[in-house]
């Protein structure tokens, strides 16, 4: 039997509910909701809470409110209790023989979140990690994101191991029949819930989207893949690189064994969809032709998680700031993201400690070794292609820990016009010798400039294209006549560094724009170290704070 | 989805010679424009540049062009009749609306006139939507007057204050825009406010003179030229701090523009 998306959808629902109950008192909107809520009655628990939710809902008047604050109060944060006895819904209490908060579960379930890139929730703050409502929200993650092992082994080692104890408290405390009811209601549905990972795990059910695939098989498979969509991934140049060296950069793919996986690629994946030229149209002296693309297929593109994230904040200059851009837009449709897993992080990657290790938003993940690959589909689409390899749980992992680490000052805006006069940035003045390596590498530098290309001197013919630039070369600011609005290497080391860990963030929101990669580093030829100068500014910032 | 990188082919009306090195091209165009906006003009194997609209009318719209570098001059090169590559309008405009019923004070340095000019023409033809107009109006050196005509005409309604940098003419006073920002009455005003618009030490400097004078930051505007190479929040060259230039300018509050920092 297989197991569909849309109940995936409806367990993940169910989880998040729960854990809003959980969370915080009831409202009115809430009561309503559960008016009209169905809910699965496959054993006893389930019917029984439902039925008990049926009632007390049916005969509630509008103090109900009210008087489940009360209860809640009275369950949850042990009010009007001198002994503090209640119902204290947190796994630590339970689960620790003092029975008191922040034991080894919260430390526990504290790691796992951060593991999978979670921090605090928004409007949660004041939960612990190991709360109810915390550990129902994550289980709901883990339906849409996790594998039926992480689902499984959550369920019983964090909610299981503890509930039936919690639901007996609830049944003792509680003063109204809401609350027994809804504990009732979790009980039952945990209970299915094991039951459902129980048969998936053995293969009675299935959701296979995870397989084992031989190296001597994947090779027809990439076959069959390009004859509908072109493959890119990081490749070697030899001796194309620096000093002679060679150089990895993505490249279209036409056998496995061009795939560079054991190391970092110099230039990013930002070049297969944002070409480094570009031509926007092509002109004759009357009219100006926009330029459509050579190749129409969709475009796979293996790339590693900082690259992953690096797409999104392109996405958000080229498509967010002002109008969005046609050149991109299309190419950005076209592209299809799957994720080629990092055993450990390399040399000067600080992906960890810019919160941008973890990438959900691909389309298949890919770990691959000598022998074979473990591939994670996500996008149905790709499935055909796999369905024929051996079944197992995969999803990929991701680095936690890098040996290089971006201490990022929390500077506020009015602190820029102190910033902009430090000293500090003039050690770069004699070294930085405005190449625009570092911008090159990037993956998330998106700034170009616009040339235009005549065919012969004597033509009309030609063609209007746009090239990458970057804001640490010198001429980027200049304005006719040859004014410069940044005069320094040290100014424009000030500009780039503030706007990856300060200004994207503060116009933007969500996100700095740096992911953490380290390309810069590698790249700079004066060893310039991007990382020191953040870290550098972080602590001239701080003894100035301190 | 609109290609917002491609231009389309405006024909050249006719061409003023303003100054040697500034000449006004009146190109074919239908649609609103505001007070303060400007175009990406190209010539096709030449390049692109932001230019103001410095004038409108039924049909038509003005620019300003200084010869300065490879695109003006190509643009030089043409004739009535030949086609100028543009797309736009764009950035913010001069907030008109914030204006009417106040005195206004237009400060402005060379080409810098030729963004604030449409806005001139507006009060002028418009006299009951302002207050009083005063406007100070700085060139190099005779040689270099811009818009002699309409200066003249604006003497009709405004109070003009015409001067040369370091030379004396009839009709001019001498002496760089600030020496004469003192002449203002600001004290008279029971409202009102100040567009400042020229070369980038031009404006600083005449923007701390108004605030000696007593102007309030949040009165003066000022418009800002930076590097653009796409004018639509792409390119990056028109940044400062978290500001596009493109997007939310050329137009700033005085208030906002001394808090962005190169
Ligand atoms: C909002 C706005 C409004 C403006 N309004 C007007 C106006 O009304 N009238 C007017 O005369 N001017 C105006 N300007 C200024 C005008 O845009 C410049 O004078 C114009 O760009 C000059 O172009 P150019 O090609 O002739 O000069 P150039 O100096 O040849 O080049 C133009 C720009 O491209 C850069 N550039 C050129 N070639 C290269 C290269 N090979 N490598 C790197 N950089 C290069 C230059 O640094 C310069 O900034 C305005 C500017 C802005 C931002
Ligand atoms: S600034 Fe450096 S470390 Fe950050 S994303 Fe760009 S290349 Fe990577
Ligand atoms: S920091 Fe290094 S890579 Fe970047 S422009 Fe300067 S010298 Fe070149
Ligand atoms: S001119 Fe390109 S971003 Fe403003």
């Amino acid at each position: 039997m297989m197991i569909s998306k849309a109940e995936s959808r409806g367990r993940a629902d169910l989880y998040r509910l729960l854990s809003r109950l959980y969370e915080r008192e009831a409202d009115q909107a809430l009561l309503d909701s559960l008016r009209g809520l169905s809910l699965p009655e496959d054993n006893d628990d389930l019917k029984q809470g439902a039925a008990a939710l049926r009632d007390y809902l049916a005969a509630a008047g509008p103090d109900a409110v009210d008087e489940l604050a009360v209860d809640y109060a009275a369950v949850f944060l042990a009010a009007g209790s001198a002994e503090g006895a209640a119902a204290l819904p947190c796994e630590s209490v339970y689960t620790s023989p003092r029975r008191i908060f922040m034991q080894e579960a919260w430390e526990q379930v504290c790691r796992l979140y951060a593991g999978k890139g979670l921090g605090r929730a928004e409007g949660r703050a004041d939960l612990m990690e190991d709360h109810l409502a915390l550990e129902l929200a994550f289980q709901g993650w883990l339906v849409d994101n996790g594998t039926v092992r992480e689902q499984k082994s959550f369920l019983e080692s964090h909610l299981l191991n503890w509930l039936p104890a919690f639901a007996a408290d609830v049944d003792k405390y509680g003063r109204t029949p809401f609350y027994k009811a809804v504990t009732r209601i979790t009980l039952g549905f945990l209970a299915l819930e094991r039951g459902l990972l129980e048969g998936l795990e053995s293969g009675e059910l299935s959701m296979a989207r995870s397989f084992s695939v031989r190296n001597d098989r994947l090779a027809p498979i990439l076959a069959r893949l390009k004859e509908q969509y072109r493959v890119f991934a990081p490749k070697r140049f030899p001796k194309r690189g620096l000093k002679g060296a060679d150089l990895i950069r993505y490249g279209e793919i036409d056998a496995l064994t061009d795939i560079v996986y054991k190391e970092k690629s110099h230039l990013s994946a930002k070049e297969v969809f944002y070409p480094v030229s570009q031509t926007l149209f092509r002109f004759n002296g009357e009219e100006c032709t926009q330029e459509e693309p050579a190749d129409g297929r969709e475009i796979i593109l293996l790339a590693r998680p900082c690259d992953i994230n690096a797409v999104r904040r392109l996405d958000t200059i080229f498509l967010r700031n002002g109008q969005p851009d046609l050149y991109y837009a299309r190419m950005r449709e076209k592209l299809h993201l799957f994720l080629l897993e990092c055993k450990e992080g390399f040399d000067n990657c600080f992906c960890v400690s810019m919160g941008s290790n973890v990438a959900l938003d691909y389309e298949a993940a890919v770990r691959i070794d000598d022998i074979c690959a473990l591939v994670e589909v996500k996008n149905e689409a790709f499935l055909p292609y796999f369905q024929d390899e051996v079944p197992i749980d995969f999803a990929p992992e991701f680095v936690s820990e890098n040996r290089r680490a971006a201490r990022v000052p929390e500077i506020r805006r009015e602190q820029l016009a102190e910033i902009t006069v430090l000293d500090y940035w003039k050690q770069f003045d004699d070294k930085c010798i405005g190449c625009g390596g570092c911008n090159t590498a990037c993956p998330t530098c998106s700034c170009f400039d616009t040339v235009d290309v005549i065919y012969h001197e004597t033509s009309r013919d030609g063609e209007r294209r746009r090239v990458w630039s970057g804001c640490m070369l010198e001429d980027f600011t200049r304005t006719a006549g040859g004014a410069l609005a940044r005069k320094t290497p040290g100014a424009n080391m000030r500009f780039k560094v503030l706007h990856k860990i300060f200004d994207f963030k503060l116009r933007f929101g969500e996100e700095h724009m740096c992911v953490g990669c380290g390309r810069c580093i590698d790249r700079c030829p004066k060893d310039i170290d991007y990382l020191d100068a953040i870290n550098g500014l972080s602590d001239l910032l701080a003894g100035k704070e301190g | 989805m609109e290609n917002i990188m491609l231009p389309s082919p405006h024909k050249i009306l006719s061409i003023v010679k303003e100054t040697q090195a500034e000449y006004t091209f009146r190109v074919a165009y239908e649609g609103e424009t505001k007070h303060g906006q400007f175009f990406q003009l190209s010539i096709p194997k030449v390049g692109e540049a932001p230019i103001s609209v410095s004038g409108k009318g039924e049909g038509y719209i003005e620019f300003t062009i200084r010869k300065i570098g490879r695109l003006t001059q190509g643009i030089f090169g043409l004739q009535p009749g030949d086609v100028l590559f543009m797309r736009g309008p764009y950035g913010n405009a001069f907030p008109v609306d914030q204006f009417k019923g106040k005195d206004l004070v237009v400060i402005c340095g060379g080409t810098g006139m030729a963004p604030v000019k449409t806005l001139l023409n507006h009060f002028y033809d418009h006299p009951e939507e302002g207050k009083s107009v005063h406007l100070i109006c700085g060139f190099k050196d005779l040689g270099c007057v811009l818009f002699t005509e309409e200066i003249e005409k604006f003497k009709g309604k405004f109070h003009v204050i015409p001067t040369l940098d370091n030379s004396s003419a009839p009709g001019f006073e001498t002496g760089m825009v600030t020496a004469h920002i003192g002449k203002i009455p600001f004290n008279s005003f029971e409202d009102y406010n100040v567009v400042i618009v020229g070369p980038p030490v031009m404006m600083r400097f005449a923007a701390l003179e108004c605030v000696k004078h007593g102007v309030p930051e949040d009165k003066i505007w000022v418009s800002f030229e930076r590097r653009m190479s796409c004018a639509v929040g792409k390119c990056g060259h028109c940044k400062i701090n978290e500001t596009y230039v493109c997007l939310e300018g050329p137009v700033f509050n005085y208030s906002r523009a001394r808090e962005l920092l190169d």
